[in-house]
């Protein structure tokens, strides 16, 4: 017998649109949640714990926490690591607009020196910072040994060896490998930069440094605004060049807080401290983004690139 | 006082060179326009008078005053872009007073050459928005503004009016007009555009190829095209060129058979025609009507404008050609017209392209 022609159709079900919606980018929720926020919820939870190595531990509550607010140390290690920061990225943003102007200039060649100014950038860093250990060698080093043949100095000098000359040294280093980045990212916006303004600003008499600071500098700044804060949250971060130099020393003097929170979780195996440690870093960070969307926001309407 | 003298510019890009031996020279208050195809040197050439090129070789006189070397301030310039070349970050009073701000002027001159600048634009409530709050005819006002307010001697343009849409384009072309006529300055504007050089010269350039083809009024372009690259040029719709033979020269004229046996005898100065020469006739669209005893038109496609019917088509003997008939003539796509041509409207081209000049012609004035 044929159904009545009333029943209901059955249809596929269909979802609401903002069902769909989560589903599109569910793949990649699960994918963060692995490898993002999983990895954070546990280090947090680590952080309100004593765990060391070993399987019994307990929850201290805010112990750790209150041990770093308490911590003389750990502020200097905080100040040390916003210096590094201030410093190298600083040195990174002015010798990447500087190296960047030079590249933009109608020199013959360029093609070459855009070139040569990637190495740093390109060579891993661990084998980078063998040739600056190298450097820096005050028996065997080439600095030392200019430095003598020179006369700044008399007999060898470890560069690594002293707190101040340690630091400076790892900054150095720093803004070697930080530089190319810098410095090719503010050549690619210099060159979208309209020759056309250029132009009329020469007919109207503009000078090369009026238009410098008057149209390549505002033209550019959404990229220096941009170039600042990824060089900031890198050079925070940055563990590879400090750890490979100095290990954080001498006397701590080259340990900022990312290398005090591996030294505590991975050395001296507290784990529970070291992510205590670490969940600051976060905050510090976090808060640094946000004000830096304000700041990447406000810029943009300034410059009128929206 | 602004007079503005070419002399001998050549101009050469490695071992490409765009332009020869140009000599002009544009009087006071003189409105002039460069025309010519895209690469033919007119934007090169005006870059030249601004001072963004150098010549090659040759000079550029402004006043009685070499000033081949000299920079674009000094030289009493101020040049308008094809993208007007706003600042994006500046506001519309930033973006106006730039050059003043570069000669470091006392502010409350600066503030009143602005507002005197905004004035004439009619920009005075757009002074502190942005240039991509701007339509893009406010961008050009804009543009104009900026090259205002140094009041320069001489106004160069580089095309302005090619970003804007046709209707904004021809309300610009009035506007710059009556600009000039407030101004009173000596004015150089490049385009590809030949109604705009028709419009608004004093006298127009016809360049091609990096050089000069004919500096001349607008209506001595018109009615004595000195070549058949400028007959070809100024006019629309363009000049359609019949091939024939000269059958015989006097003092009246010169008596041709074009191709499709048409026999005409022209009024121009014959120089040294020779019977049997090949030339080319040129008569101007407008210049041809319906009638008989003329040419047989294979018509292929009609246009009614209302006013006119523009009409294109090929002779038995292959030429193309466009009428432009009555709004209401009687012509129909797939058959045939017959067009009259009148002799005195006729041009005629050597083999070499130059005219022949015609006797003729309707009295010029202005």
């Amino acid at each position: 017998m044929k159904a009545p022609t009333n029943a209901p159709q059955t249809s596929p079900k269909r979802l609401s649109q903002g069902a769909f919606a989560w589903l599109l980018i569910a793949p990649a929720m699960l994918f963060i949640a692995t490898i993002v926020a999983w990895p954070l919820a546990e280090t947090l939870r680590l952080s309100f714990t004593d765990t060391r190595i070993g399987p019994n531990f307990a929850y201290v509550g805010l112990e750790n926490y209150q041990d770093l607010a308490d911590s003389r140390k750990f502020k200097q290690t905080v100040w040390r690591t916003f210096y590094w920061m201030f410093l190298s990225v600083g040195l990174k943003l002015v010798l990447g607009l500087i190296g960047a102007t030079l590249l933009n200039a109608a020199i013959p060649g360029r093609a070459l020196f855009r070139i040569l100014v990637l190495p740093p950038w390109v060579i891993p860093i661990a084998i980078g910072m063998i040739g600056w250990l190298w450097l820096y060698n005050g028996a065997f080093g080439l600095l030392s040994g200019v430095m003598q043949y020179v006369g700044i100095v008399d007999k060898s000098f470890e560069f690594l060896a002293y707190k101040q000359s340690a630091f400076y040294s790892a900054v150095v280093a720093d803004v070697w490998v930080g530089v190319p980045m810098v410095t090719l990212f503010f050549l690619a916006a210099m060159q979208g930069v309209s020759r056309d303004l250029y132009e009329a600003a020469w007919v109207d008499g503009a000078s090369r440094w009026y238009r410098f600071r008057r149209i390549t500098i505002p033209q550019i700044m959404p990229v220096i605004v941009s170039m600042s804060l990824l060089s900031a949250i890198f050079t925070f971060n940055s563990f590879e060049i400090i750890w490979i130099l100095t290990e954080g020393g001498p006397r701590s003097a080259t340990t900022t807080m990312i290398i005090d929170s591996y030294k505590t979780a991975f050395s001296s195996r507290k784990f529970g401290e070291g992510a205590a440690r670490t969940i600051v870093i976060v905050c510090l960070l976090g808060i640094f983004s946000v004000a830096y969307i304000w700041l990447l926001n406000k810029v943009s309407k300034h410059y009128g690139t929206k | 006082m602004a007079t503005l003298d070419l002399n001998n510019i050549s101009k050469s890009f490695g071992e490409t060179q765009v332009l020869y031996d140009i000599q002009l020279s544009i009087r006071d208050k003189e409105f002039v326009v460069f025309v010519g195809p895209s690469g033919c040197g007119k934007s090169t050439l005006l870059r030249i008078i601004a001072g963004l090129e150098e010549a090659t070789s040759g000079s550029v006189v402004i006043d009685g005053e070499d000033v081949s070397l000299s920079h674009p301030v000094d030289r009493g310039i101020s040049m308008v872009f094809q993208s007007y070349a706003l600042y994006p970050h500046l506001s519309v009073f930033e973006n106006i007073a730039f050059p003043l701000r570069v000669a470091k002027m006392p502010e409350a001159e600066l503030k009143e050459r602005v507002a005197r600048a905004a004035d004439i634009l009619q920009l005075n409530d757009k002074m502190k928005l942005k240039p991509a709050q701007l339509s893009g005819g406010q961008r050009q006002r804009v543009a104009i503004g900026r090259s205002i307010v140094r009041e320069p001697k001489i106004f160069l343009f580089d095309e302005p009016l090619s970003n804007l849409d046709a209707a904004l384009r021809g309300d610009m072309r009035v506007e710059l007009s009556q600009l000039h006529r407030d101004l009173q300055a000596t004015m150089v504007y490049v385009t590809h555009d030949q109604i705009e050089a028709m419009t608004m010269a004093d006298r127009i350039v016809v360049l091609n190829q990096g050089r000069v083809e004919q500096f001349g009024t607008p209506m001595e372009l018109y009615h004595h095209p000195a070549t058949k690259f400028v007959a070809s040029f100024i006019g629309q719709p363009n000049m359609n060129f019949l091939p024939a033979k000269v059958t015989d020269t006097d003092a009246d004229g010169l008596s041709v058979k074009t191709e499709d046996g048409l026999q005409l005898k022209i009024p121009v100065e014959t120089g040294s025609a020779s019977i049997g020469e090949n030339v080319d006739i040129g008569i101007r669209p407008e210049n041809i009507t319906q009638g008989p005893k003329g040419l047989k038109l294979n018509v292929s496609v009609v246009e009614r404008l209302g006013g006119t019917s523009i009409t294109y088509g090929r002779t038995d003997a292959g030429s193309r050609i466009c009428a432009a008939l009555d709004g209401v003539a009687n012509v129909r796509e797939g058959e045939t017209t017959e067009l009259t041509l009148d002799p005195n409207d006729c041009h005629v081209f050597d083999a070499s392209g130059t005219v022949m000049r015609r006797l003729q012609a309707p009295e010029i004035s202005g």
